[in-house]
């Protein structure tokens, strides 16, 4: 494919000044970026992401935040910002299903083998760089989650990268609740040495205490149900326990399990003890194995979110095959593909591209597992994640083909806001290492301060692979 | 007998066995990487080397003919620093060759630990990378490293070179520090390397007696001597800097830089010096939080523009070891921020060929050159390219052994439920 070049049209210049103003490299002091009354993309190679396919010389019409119109020749109502997206692409935002990029630390809480009680909108971290990072490469949304040390982990969150914004304004409001479950060497802790050790240490007893967790919910749920009325008035109620109250809310269907795992045997023991206590698991994450059992996890009803290629990295990660989304696909499962990394989460059109090399899968299909497949799987596709009319104008205008290599996002725009746009981070830069470099000198001027040049850049906990640990865990075994 | 004469035997004598045959590729838009594309090319190999390349080569008679109409052939990637071969499965310690313990470890040597049936080769064959350098992590001084074929039925035949080089870790915190403890620590090892290599000189002239052996001093002593390059491993601008800097005090004339996205930051002196680079990863974050967000993807287009010669990495750990294939996304990716595509492919082709001393054997397809190629469906950068089948020394390499492929296979004719 050729590389193209990058349109010589500012779009900053052409959405008037009120867009293009003062936009940080820090979130805490850029301001959420206006939405215009309607935006008119023009003349885009537009991949829906659904039914509608991919629709050549194709407008979108955008009005306070939400895709208008979608189709030929539209017209552009007084006062529109109007994007010429000629020879360019547009795809929806890209939705990352797994994610631990920013989180003030503390993604595991490990200490015991069932912590259903936590929950990761505590520790949203809104001023991560990871969230500029991670636009700039179109990521719209992500899913926020605990991480794999216990069998059930903590309940997760689902943000929107609005950078700028607080973190309680980033989460998406009208998501269903979901928890992490992990299955395989994490919970059963044999990759890294744990202070104490913690029952189970192996795949059944994995199994075993998942289902002994639900038998106590569901008793937990008679109690406070025979705990009602006439029959409440002269007892001591029964003590309120938020990891059950959690887990009941699993069984009431309010909060979607999202279960991390690597081999065949134990996406089956999850699915069948899902289904004797009456529920479903939502989607399987990571499922190296997936392609072994994928006529089970389809019957199930389960979706699947997956790497596109790591492998080998583990032993349970062994049998990791990259045509494993393709084969899922293919047996009728919903298959995502995610990060679990924020460095990854830049390039997630590329991590897709790769079922196409190596499961011929069809390029828009490709697309929409890090979009409509990872939005219905979040259960955000009344939201996000397709070009469609009513829905939430989150989209990426690419350089060139989405899928291709050369391809770049010139511009993320999430609920009709241009959240990123290469040419004003282009032109930004300059004015940034001024403000560092003034910053510098005053420092050094008022103490002779250190030289700061060796700042980390990450407040997300990248792992250190000569660092022994939990960082290690995370980075080494794959997945947290 | 010469060290050089040994260093060259070992280089001639541990190459792997060519096949004996002539074989024409027709059809093929053929990618020589040192000059333009040629559109239905012919590529001429006979007994495993490539005997004419070109749009109207002729063929003997005795050559048997592969029609590969419509598909792309490249020489094969070249990953400049990994440890395939050397890990198998990064969790389970016993399957670990990577990383030797202490910090002075110039006698260890990659190759003889290398596991010519490590199920990490043949997925990283069917992803068209063909040679790889391998290279021993852990402590300061950290032994030699190899070129190997990904093909053999030992390692001494998957063994095209070594000592490739001898890798040095600049400490982290010697730029800083002129009295740092394990700069000290590299510099008197040296030193003591260098009297030793002056007693057995004195010795081998009939003027002394013989030193006592040391395996450490004796593997320095073609580095002193320059017949083996330093491979300097560094971390951030300041590192780079002082390490160059410390490089040239000691009177190394070969070195190899290796570093993250910094290495740009030192471009004009990399080029005023020509000395090579090994960039760890494009895929990679920006190392400081104020740093633009594209800031290792650039990188690579600011060294080329600067005229470095470069190869592009994924940093080479045992984590990525079983995707070294994909080399190819990052050199990608480079392009998409500014290096030119032509480019982008050498630094995965024949720049590394040439960085690890094997530029007259690998890296392009060129008369004379090994037949070592493979055939792609398209752009040998694109994520969304098949590629079909793999050749080394004019063997094409059985893609039925990736296991990767063997499981998709098995599964796909799983009976539907």
């Amino acid at each position: 494919m050729k590389k193209m070049k990058l349109l010589v049209l500012t779009l900053a210049v052409a959405m008037g000044p009120g867009l293009a103003g003062a936009h940080d490299i820090e979130a805490w002091n850029s301001p959420v970026p206006e939405q215009p009354d309607h935006v008119l993309i023009r003349n885009a190679t537009v991949w829906t992401a659904d039914e509608a396919g991919i629709l050549e010389n194709t407008d979108i019409l955008i009005r306070r935040g939400e895709i208008r119109r979608i189709g030929e020749d539209l017209r552009a109502p007084r006062g529109s910002v109007e994007i010429d997206a000629e020879g360019r692409h547009v795809t929806p935002g890209l939705i990352d299903a797994h994610s631990h990029a920013a989180m003030l630390g503390g993604v595991n809480e490990m200490s015991l083998i069932s912590t259903a009680m936590v929950e990761a909108r505590d520790i949203v971290d809104a001023d991560s760089i990871n969230i500029y990072r991670q636009m700039a490469g179109g990521l719209t949304t992500m899913h926020l989650m605990h991480g794999s040390a216990n069998a059930i982990g903590g309940q997760n969150v689902i943000a929107k990268l609005r950078w700028g914004a607080d973190p309680a304004d980033m989460i998406i409001d009208d998501a269903p609740g979901t928890i992490k479950f992990a299955l395989g060497e994490n919970p059963k802790q044999s990759n890294w040495q744990p202070d104490t050790l913690r029952y189970p240490q192996t795949r059944h007893g994995v199994a075993q205490v998942i289902d002994e967790k639900f038998q106590m919910a569901r008793d937990y749920a008679e109690q406070h149900e025979a705990h009602t009325g006439r029959a409440a008035r002269n007892r001591v109620p029964p003590r309120r326990d938020l990891e059950m109250e959690a887990l009941v809310a699993i069984l009431e269907g309010d909060i979607e399990v999202h279960s991390h795992g690597y081999r065949a045997d134990e996406f089956l023991a999850l699915m069948r003890t899902a289904e004797a206590h009456d529920f479903r698991i939502k989607a399987f994450h990571h499922v190296l194995e997936g392609y072994k059992v994928a006529d089970e996890i389809a019957e199930h009803g389960a979706g699947a979110s997956t790497f596109s290629d790591w492998w080998g990295f583990k032993y349970e990660a062994r049998d990791a095959i990259p045509y494993n989304a393709a084969l899922m696909h293919d047996r009728g499962v919903q298959v995502s593909i995610n990060s679990d990394n924020p460095e990854l989460a830049r390039r997630m059109n590329l991590e897709v591209a790769k079922a196409v090399r190596y499961g011929n899968m069809d390029e828009h299909e490709a697309l929409k597992m890090v979009t409509a497949n990872a939005a219905d799987q979040l259960g955000i596709g009344h939201r996000t994640g397709r070009l469609r009319e009513g829905l939430d104008a989150d989209l990426v205008i690419w350089s060139d083909h989405p899928l291709s290599v050369y391809s770049r996002p010139d511009q993320t725009w999430i609920d009709g806001r241009a959240y990123f746009d290469r040419e004003r981070d282009l032109q930004q830069r300059e004015a940034w290492e001024a403000e560092r470099q003034e910053l510098i000198a005053l420092v050094r001027e008022s103490e002779n301060g250190e030289d700061d040049d060796e700042e980390q850049a990450d407040d997300d906990e990248v792992p250190d692979e000569d660092e022994p640990g939990m960082q290690v865990f995370r980075q080494i075994m794959g997945g947290a | 007998m010469s060290r050089i004469a040994i260093a060259l035997l070992l280089a001639s004598g541990l190459a792997g066995p060519l096949k004996a045959e002539t074989v024409a590729y027709v059809g093929a838009t053929v990618h020589p990487v040192s000059g333009d594309a040629i559109e239905d090319g012919i590529l001429l190999v006979r007994d495993g080397r490539i005997e004419d390349i070109g749009a109207d080569v002729e063929i003997p008679d005795d050559a048997r003919t592969e029609d590969l109409s419509g598909l792309h052939l490249y020489p094969g990637l070249i990953h400049a620093g990994t440890v395939l071969g050397l890990t198998e499965i990064s969790s389970v310690p016993g399957t670990q060759d990577t990383t030797e313990m202490g910090q002075v470890n110039a006698a260890i040597r990659a190759e003889v630990a290398v596991n010519h049936d490590s199920m990490l080769f043949a997925p990283n064959v069917a992803g068209g990378l063909l040679t790889a350098h391998v290279v021993p992590q852990g402590g300061l001084i950290r032994g030699t490293s190899a070129a190997i074929s990904l093909s053999g039925w030992n390692w001494e035949e998957m063994t095209l070179a070594a000592p490739v080089g001898m890798h040095v870790a600049f400490p982290r915190s010697a730029a800083e520090n002129e009295d740092d403890d394990d700069l000290s620590l590299i510099d008197e090892v040296l030193d003591q390397a260098r009297s030793w290599s002056r007693a057995m000189t004195a010795w081998r002239d009939g003027n002394a007696s013989r030193p006592r052996n040391n395996d450490q001093y004796a593997a320095l002593e073609p580095v002193l001597e320059g017949e083996v390059p330093v491979f300097l491993h560094t971390q951030g601008e300041r590192d780079m800097n002082a390490a160059l800097d410390w490089a040239n005090r000691q009177g190394f004339e070969r070195i190899v830089l290796v570093g993250g996205p910094d290495l740009q930051h030192l471009a004009d002196r990399l080029a005023l010096e020509d000395i090579p680079a090994i960039l760890n990863s494009v895929y990679t974050m920006p190392p400081r939080a104020w740093e633009p967000y594209d800031e290792a993807y650039v990188a690579a287009s600011n060294l080329a523009e600067a005229g470095v010669r470069f190869a592009i990495t994924d940093g080479g750990s045992a984590f990525n070891a079983g995707n070294a294939r994909h080399i190819t996304f990052q050199a990608g990716m480079a392009a998409a921020f500014g290096l030119d595509s032509e480019t982008a492919l050498k630094t995965v082709t024949l720049w590394p060929a040439e960085i690890i001393g094997m530029g007259e054997e690998l890296g392009s397809l060129e008369t004379g050159k090994r037949a070592t190629f493979f055939a792609a469906t398209g752009d040998a950068l694109e994520v969304t390219t098949q590629i079909q089948r793999a050749w080394i020394d004019g063997e094409e390499y059985d893609l039925s052994r990736d296991r990767q492929r063997q499981l998709y296979e098995r599964y796909r004719e799983r009976p539907r439920r």
